[in-house]
């Protein structure tokens, strides 16, 4: 397991949508390794995650909330709207 | 004596009696809170008109005779990873500085609907991500028995706010120790309840599955009675467990005869400072003296458990926080060239290192290649740290650890180290990754007078043993020890 | 086969099931409402809010699964999906991983005149996202919340189709159990059903080809143009000696064009995990039951009855068996007593579906199974004629008329009595005797003329298949 310890941190923070400089970098990977090499102290367990059974839910009946929050006051915490809508910067696919 | 030094169950008799006013009371906690916070740093935002109107409301449906709950009127602070409708709630974070909910998390709705004052929101670490309450982008809390110490963290604010009497009482959220690590460094006492016991909904979460809200007070039986108006099943949290939750703040006895006690050896080994073992084995010694029956039990896999927490709670931390992204709500960075630099700066600008570094390691432990490794082996982990524990409790009806392994330390010491940060949580990290309830208890000082805690854990959903384990720690031990705050003191 | 290549296809249907509310929240599950008016704290994913799961979704899931010839898996699990996108408030979806609600089944749909059996992968419940609103004249892009945690089915094919004929056939059948079983409105247009669709080919005894996912291919028509570029893409590239990169395609249809998306080295990493703020879904083994026992008769079934019992041809049979409600007015009208199947079948594709066209919906009119039974049973034995009976039925429409009454006030019924109608036929023949003489030199269309003088001399009322019968009889004696 030992290999592993290089990790891609800008691959990483990329997934994450984190951007990380050039001189921040060092200091992540140290701490990310060290953090990583504790890690791998774990025992390997020869067993199988199963689906928790004990850990049944309650569904929720099919029925409309009876209170509703306005538009404005749902988006009233939302950096950017125009006519009704969030704004972000356009997407292209 | 001043109203704010009084604990819950006492103001609770001395309102229904009359003899105090909501009002009275709620305006000595903001005199108290505008003498000492300067030193103490425990609220990030103060509720004060509102709690001052509830107050005369309460007072005055007191007055017309109504039949109200025994915290009807009495202050509490409010963690500030809990959703308040109309209270700013930032958990501590840049991301969320201008943020105001619009709904309430279940919890408060609980606490309005019994009556409670809601005095403020209290500081934290970032997203509950910490031991120190340093981690807080706004500030860091101070602890009230030495203001050059960390009061611990996460729910740093609340316990400093409950030691230094801001507030009554106050709930804090616990994921990993983060209610009973800075209630031990604060003297106060801190419980974290069974998992699915408390509704979640609310609870900015960190990590779903560890999480918790849970009391601090400075009584076992205010602790007990600020559970019990919070615990219960709700329809908003489908991990919220529905079983019977009958009210136990009336019936502790302290009575521990025959109460089987175990010891793990596992807990009291390197890396545990040696008067934390002492206070807490002479409290062990007290409890066996009043008829508790002692013996050891064993918890092998301990030492991996810290291990298995990072894996499972910043997995689902990088997951969980992925919704800060600049878009709905909160921080967005200024003029984003396009959609990912939006993303990018944003959430590099609006979280700190600690919150950047968890995200990181939640990201890669769940990655392509990588999960089997990581997380799947975390988990496996977990499922064999419950099994030790649901042993363990086939022989003893407790189990008595330190809580933390020192006292309060110094602002900075381990903030350079995030392995030697994360040891602070190395007695607390296993009751998360099995579900069962704790609660920390002052048990001792240090030379300098900076309090230690012992932690009680019990099975799931037996919150009464524990607290009435602990009520009897505190007849024997005492109760709770007032820091020497002066007004106004400010040494950091 | 195109030059000697077989195409491959498996398709990945995504359908909205038409719950009251969403899948985890109790917002209103409906299109088209103005923009961010259904959203609440939960399906825009403010921080602390927690999901609950809608118990129909789990339901109508399970329905599709008995449809689909599917396992249940009784036990199971949803997982998270991270990726970032705008239209995805909490940055994950929720869905299935490694254990779907259903799994491992099969439909048998009819390409031609032959059935070809589709295996079913799996099906999973999963939320949908928001919409991105865009507009030259902005620079940005709005962001709709509406349609977030709208419920979506994901039924994944096996890679058992050959020809973009039958995948448009599994899409079409689809549609239809859909519709049958009623927990979708499939609306294509308002993107209730969407699909994406995987494409390799290979020679056949060849090992399968590299296989290109399309995304966005949202009508049958794009499905049929969508495979078919793709295939004839794929061959191309192979004829010039190239290779198949596995990718992600876009299909634009305005241009009848696939477009790289993305390569599988940038593939995304979803980061799968359960999901920690749900429990387990258990259902019980009574309720899988139930759920089979209660499921209606599904439409390629109905179909097969239709062509065996009452003789309709596949055509008019699936078109009927499409639209729940004329299948519906079908059957109860045979119930009702009505003895022609083929005739009936006439009218439902014709008078009635030109009015369900226009928007009536006939359950509101004052048609009801026992007078359509009447109507084309009247018509069937001769009493009245076709065009009689759209007089009737008009007038049923309109003033909803009593049958029997308004023939007999409007003498409609036909004259079928033989004797009657052989006394003017002979009047007739003895009247004409040079279009008798012009029909036995050959000039046939002299039949339809004396044809037409009898049903003149009936005023109408002479019944013409009989009348021509008669006719006949006289010229050829």
């Amino acid at each position: 397991m030992t290999e592993n310890t290089n990790i891609d941190i800008k691959h990483v923070a990329k997934l994450a949508r984190i951007k990380i400089s050039d001189d921040e970098l060092p200091k992540y990977s140290e701490e990310m390794n060290n953090i990583i090499r504790m890690v791998e102290a774990m025992p390997e367990i020869d067993d199988e995650l199963l689906v928790d059974e004990s850990g049944v839910m309650d569904l929720r009946e099919d029925k409309l909330a009876e209170t509703k929050l306005s538009r404005d006051e749902i988006l009233k915490n939302a950096p950017k709207v125009v006519a009704g809508c969030v704004v972000v910067p356009k997407t292209v696919e | 004596m001043e109203l704010y030094e009084y604990k819950a169950s006492e103001l609770s008799e001395m309102l229904s009696k009359g003899e105090i006013s909501s009002v009275e009371l709620t305006k000595s906690v903001f005199d108290r809170i505008e003498d000492t916070e300067p030193s103490v740093d425990a609220y990030l935002t103060l509720n004060r008109d509102s709690a001052l109107l509830d107050a005369e409301k309460i007072d005055k449906r007191r007055a017309s005779g109504e039949e109200l709950s025994p915290l009807a009127g009495i202050p509490i602070g409010i963690k500030d990873n809990i959703s308040t409708a109309g209270i700013r709630t930032t958990c501590a974070s840049r991301m969320l500085e201008n943020y105001t909910p619009v709904f309430d998390a279940t919890v408060i709705t609980k606490l309005k609907n019994a009556g409670a004052i809601i005095t403020g929101k209290l500081n934290m670490d970032e997203f509950a991500m910490g031991s120190s309450t340093e981690t807080s982008y706004f500030k860091p809390t101070r602890n009230p028995f030495d203001t050059s110490c960390v009061p611990g963290g996460s729910s740093g604010g609340s316990a400093a706010a409950v030691a230094s009497m801001e507030a009554v009482m106050a709930l804090g959220s616990d994921t990993g120790g983060s209610i009973r690590q800075p209630s031990s460094l604060c003297g106060v006492v801190g419980l974290k309840p069974t998992y699915g016991s408390v509704s979640r909904y609310g609870l900015v979460a960190f990590a779903s599955s560890l999480d918790q809200i849970g009391p601090i007070a400075r009584s076992v039986k205010d602790s007990a009675m600020l559970y019990d108006a919070i615990c219960g099943h709700d329809p908003m949290d489908a991990t919220s467990a529905r079983r019977d939750y009958s009210p136990i703040s009336g019936t502790l006895n302290g009575d521990v005869r025959g109460l089987k006690t175990g010891i793990p050896k596992e807990y009291f080994g390197e890396g545990i400072k040696p008067e934390v073992k002492e206070s807490v084995m002479n409290s062990v010694k007290a409890l066996e003296s009043m008829g508790a029956v002692v013996k050891e039990v064993s918890l092998p896999s301990t030492e991996y458990a810290l291990s298995a927490y990072y894996i499972i709670a910043c997995a689902e931390a990088s997951s969980n926080l992925a919704r800060f992204d600049g878009v709905k709500y909160g921080y967005r960075c200024e003029n984003p060239e396009n959609l990912m630099d939006m993303y990018e700066r944003t959430r590099s600008e609006g979280f700190g290192r600690e919150v950047k570094r968890r995200i990181i390691l939640g990201t890669f432990v769940l990655s392509s290649g990588y999960y089997d490794a990581y997380y799947k082996k975390a988990k496996l982990l977990q499922k064999r740290i419950r099994s030790e524990f649901d042993s363990a409790f086939n022989d003893v009806d407790v189990i008595i650890t330190p809580t933390s392994p020192f006292e309060a330390f110094k602002f900075g010491d381990k903030m350079d180290d995030p392995l030697a940060m994360y040891s602070a949580d190395i007695c607390t990290v296993t009751v998360n990754i099995a579900g069962l309830p704790a609660v920390s208890v002052p048990c001792g000082y240090s030379d300098t007078g900076l309090p230690y805690g012992l932690q009680i854990i019990g099975r799931s959903f037996d919150e009464r043993t524990i607290l009435n384990t602990a009520y009897a720690h505190e007849l024997s031990f005492g109760g709770f020890k007032a820091p020497a705050i002066a007004k106004g003191e400010v040494e950091l | 086969m195109i030059k000697g290549y077989e195409v491959v296809v498996g398709l990945e249907v995504h359908a909205e099931l038409n719950t009251t509310t969403k899948i985890y929240c109790s917002c209103k599950n409906s299109f088209g409402l103005e923009v961010n008016t259904q959203v609440c704290p939960i399906c825009l994913g403010m921080p602390g809010t927690l999901p609950t799961l809608n118990e129909k979704v789990v339901e109508y899931a399970i329905k599709m699964g008995h449809a689909l010839n599917c396992g249940i898996n009784r036990i199971c699990k949803q997982d998270r999906k991270n990726y970032f996108y705008p239209d995805l408030p909490k940055s994950y979806q929720i869905s299935q991983a490694d254990i779907p609600l259903c799994h491992d089944g099969y439909l048998d749909v009819i390409v031609g005149n032959e059935t070809k059996r589709i295996g079913i992968e799996r099906i999973h419940i999963e939320e949908d996202a928001g919409k991105l609103l865009h507009s030259d004249k902005f620079d940005g892009s709005l962001v709709d919340f509406n349609r977030c945690g709208v419920p979506l089915i994901e039924i994944v094919s096996r890679p058992d189709m050959r020809s973009s004929d039958e995948a448009k056939a599994y899409l079409e059948t689809i549609r239809s159990i859909l519709r049958y079983i009623d927990i979708s409105d499939c609306k294509m247009q308002e993107g209730s059903i969407r699909c994406d669709v995987n494409v390799s080919v290979h020679k056949p005894g060849e090992p399968l080809g590299t296989r290109c996912e399309m995304k966005n291919v949202n009508s049958f028509s794009a499905v049929v143009h969508g495979i078919d570029y793709e295939a004839n893409r794929q061959i191309e590239v192979l004829e010039a000696g190239g290779t198949i990169t596995q990718e992600t395609r876009r299909w634009d249809d305005a241009k009848g064009e696939s477009v790289s998306m993305r390569s599988k080295e940038d593939a995304q990493d979803y980061r799968y995990f359960p999901e920690p703020d749900l429990g387990t879904i258990v259902v019980s083994e009574e309720k899988v039951q139930y759920l089979k026992e209660t499921l209606p008769e599904l439409p390629n079934a109905r179909i097969m009855r239709y062509m065996e019992s009452c003789g309709l041809s596949y055509n008019d049979a699936a078109m009927i068996v499409d639209v729940p409600e004329k299948a519906e007015l079908f059957d109860s009208t045979l119930e009702a007593g009505c003895k022609s199947g083929k005739l009936l079948s006439n009218w439902i594709l014709g008078e009635i579906s030109k009015l369900m066209n226009d928007g009536t919906d006939i359950s509101d009119t004052n048609l009801t199974p026992e007078k359509l039974a009447k109507i084309v049973n009247y018509i069937d034995s001769g009493k009245i004629s076709t065009a009689a009976g759209k007089k009737v039925f008009d007038a049923v429409m309109s003033d909803n008329a009593d049958i029997d009454d308004f023939i007999e006030k409007n003498s409609l019924s036909q004259i079928s009595d033989v004797s009657s109608l052989e006394k003017i036929a002979m009047e007739v023949v003895s009247q004409n005797e040079k279009s008798v003489s012009d029909y036995k030199n050959g000039k046939t269309n002299a039949l339809g003329y004396l044809v037409g003088q009898c049903m003149k001399a009936s005023k109408g009322k002479a019944n013409p298949a009989v009348m021509k019968e008669l006719v006949l009889k006289l010229l050829e004696e």
